[in-house]
Order: structure tokens, then sequence, then C-alpha cells
């Protein structure tokens, strides 16, 4: 069952039940849990702590010590650990806790967890999961505020998703875990509904109870429009949103949002019809702009046919200079609504 | 139904009811998961002790202390 038919069959069910996306992430996992030993929880304060973004909340307590393990500061060592336990035919699901951590671990990452699968000409799997945190928005600087989902997808071997909501969280991660692959599950901590974060009503929606998978490398439309279509993901889905209905609203300009969720497959035909459509594209990516997926999108285009363009490609994104810590500068370079807008407005015309 | 104790060190800890998944007044089943509750940055969950409808007396975003009434079922 694809997340459009659960998600419409749960909005249309007597009981909308409502979840965070850290709660939906966690009941993903769950239930894969109870339906398979083989899957296995580790990584720094996942356990007693529930997971410093929620995403394993309840599962020490459901599953045991055993099976969630807390592991020390140490994540080439963990990584590996999960690595070793994926190719043993486990299919354990590793926290790396912030995405900005990967750096001291990247061997084990893209040398080892990625490529084994194509040393071994397919005869050895590793159906892992990686997970972790990305993105700013609450002052949290250089170290901790990176989306890095770009480096993630420019690097062979990984499958890379990116939910934005509840439902495509918990579905995602199902997928994910069942996949032989192993898969980079990034989430942003502005989606996750986070107590402790600023408010975000687009990060609590109807989850379906029943587990269910959203299929990796198909983008969902998330809002329809004629105008010009903003190709984007996760937390800037959100930013996308609101600044399409308040275009309506203001200008008449109705803008397609097209929510990526996977971005290792990429779907290129959804891109690819949707700007065939309405001939503008503008790609909104909180990763730094260069050498990233917004020139990646951009090409797709280019290199299908640069004639469907109506005007040159816009790119929302972070420009090339680390995430600044002060509130005023971080605004300033993070794709905020107001950048969005005015981008789609020039884009446009409007 | 009480403010969970999440802080053992400071049972009147302040927190803040961060979320309502229900609206006042919605019927709700026991068992239900109703709300989500911080101190610090550790959340905790509000989960409906019976079946009937939900008051919440506390909103969202709101400040409340460990072991205040936060809502009530009947």
């Amino acid at each position: 069952m694809s997340v459009t038919d659960s998600a419409a069959k749960a909005a249309s069910a007597p009981t909308r039940r409502q979840l965070t996306t850290a709660r939906a992430i966690a009941e993903g996992i769950a239930q894969e849990m109870e339906r398979d030993s083989g899957v296995v929880v580790l990584g720094e304060d996942i356990g007693k702590y529930g997971g410093i973004f929620g995403a394993t909340g309840g599962l020490l307590d459901q599953f045991g010590p055993q099976r969630v393990l807390d592991t020390p500061i140490s994540e080439t060592a963990f990584i590996g650990l999960g690595t070793g336990a994926a190719v043993e035919g486990m299919r354990p699901v590793v926290e790396l806790m912030f995405a900005d951590f990967f750096g001291v671990a990247m061997d084990q990452i893209y040398n080892h967890m990625a490529k084994i699968h194509f040393e071994s000409g397919g005869n050895v799997k590793v159906p892992m999961v990686l997970m972790m945190a990305a993105g700013g928005g609450y002052s949290d600087a250089e170290q901790h505020s990176q989306c890095l989902w770009g480096t993630f997808a420019h690097l062979p071997g990984m499958k890379v998703v990116v939910p934005s909501n509840p439902a495509d969280a918990k579905g995602l991660m199902i997928s994910a875990i069942r996949d032989d692959n192993p898969v980079v599950y990034v989430f942003h901590k502005g989606v996750m509904g986070l107590p402790w974060m600023a408010k975000n009503p687009r990060s609590i929606g109807p989850v379906p109870e029943e587990p269910y998978e959203t299929p990796i490398g198909k983008a969902a439309v998330a809002r329809e429009g004629t105008h010009a279509t903003v190709v984007t993901l996760s937390l800037s889905v959100h930013h996308a949103l609101d600044v399409a209905d308040q275009m309506s609203a203001e200008h008449g300009v109705e803008l397609e949002v097209i929510d990526l969720r996977s971005l290792v497959p990429l779907d290129r035909e959804t891109i690819l019809a949707s700007v065939g459509k309405t001939g503008h594209l503008l790609v909104v990516d909180e990763d730094y702009r260069s050498f990233g997926v917004s020139g990646e999108i951009a090409a797709t285009v280019a290199e299908t046919d640069p004639g469907m363009l109506r005007a040159p490609v816009r790119r929302v994104a972070v420009p090339d200079v680390p995430i600044p810590y002060a509130r005023s500068l971080e605004r300033a370079v993070l794709p905020v609504p107001d950048r969005i807008r005015a981008a789609a407005r020039e884009l446009v015309g409007a | 139904m009480l403010f969970p104790q999440l802080s053992e060190k400071d049972p009147t800890a302040e927190g803040v009811l961060a979320t309502w998944f229900v609206s006042d007044g919605d019927q709700v089943a026991s068992g239900q998961l109703l709300g989500e509750v911080m101190v610090d940055k550790a959340a905790g969950e509000v989960v409906a002790p019976a079946a009937g409808h939900v008051h919440l007396l506390v909103a969202e975003e709101q400040i409340a202390r460990q072991g205040d009434v936060i809502a009530h079922v009947d």
C-alpha cells in the first residue's frame, strides 16, 4: 500500500490518530522489531533517553537491552558493529545522532557500509539503516545544523531518504528496514514535532496504525499547481507549502510543490513531468548550494529538455558558508519562507 | 490526569504542555496517547487512564508543574 492510500484511508477513518514525526518513526521501528527478531537498534542515547530527537522513544522498555543498545560515544565502532551485524544477516537501525558527526566515522560509512555489496558482486548484502538528524533554525551553529544529505547522495552505494511528515516518516522507516541495501535515513529536527523546538503544525499528522511501506525513490506531489514547480524536501516542504498558500491568496499564483522524499534513487520522472507542465523550476534545499542536490535537479531538466523551461532555474539553498550561530545570520543563510517567496515571485513575475 | 513526573530530583519541576493530540471534548479510548509534555529537554507521555470524553485544562505551550492536574476524562 502506498502512503498516499494509507494517509487517505487514515483521513477517512472515524478516529484520525495523530502522531508527531518522532513518534511515527519509533512506531515504524517497533513494528518491524515485532515482525523480525533480526531488527536491532543502536546508537548514543537511543535507549534510556529514547533518542535525543525522540526517534527511538519507548523501544528499550518494549524490547529490552539485548535489542536496543546504548553505545559509547564511538561512532566508528558502532557503525562498524552495525555493518558487521548487517553482513551477518541482521537488520540494524543505527543512529548517528547529528548528521554533522559523520566525519569521524566516514570510513565505516562510505568505504564499508556503502561498498561491501558492490565489492562482493552482490553476494554480501548490507541491510542496514543509518539514521541521523539534520538541519538548523535553532541556533545550534556550525557543527550541529548541517543537512549534508547531498553528500550522502553524492557518494555511491547508499539509498538516501528524507521524510517531511509523520506518515511518510513511518512508511519510509519500514521500507528502509526491509530494504536489502544500506539506507541513510535523514530526518530534519524541525519536522519531528519536538517539544523543545519551534512549534510546527505540519510535524503532527494522521498516521495509519498498521505497518505500511512508503516506496523509496518515489516523490510526492505535496500540492498541485500550474504556474511553477517547487522541488524541495524535508522542512523546506513545509515552508514551500506555506508560501504556496500565501501566493495563491495574494497573487493568484499556483505553485506545485514536489516533496522528493528520497534523494537516492531520485524520482526524476515526477520532477520532469511537473516542470513540463509549469515551465518554471525553483529548487529549495537546506543543504549547501554548490555541487549538491539543487544543481542535480537543475541538471536533470537541462539534460532532458532545456526547452521545457520558460525562465531560468532558480535555487534557494544555503550559500557556501558554515551555518552561523547568531540567529540573524542563521536566518540569512537558511531557506526561510521569505527567501522562498522572493525567489518564487521573481520566477513567475508576480 | 496529572502532569507526569519526568524529573525525580525535583518533584514539582516546571514543564511545558507541548502537544495535545486530541481536542477538548473528544471521545478517547483507555490507554490512548493524548499528549506530550516536556521538562527541560525530556519529553513524557500523557495517556488516557480510562475511556470517555476528555477535558483539557492546560493549553498547548502553557507552563505547568509536575503533579498539576492537566486534564480529566469522564
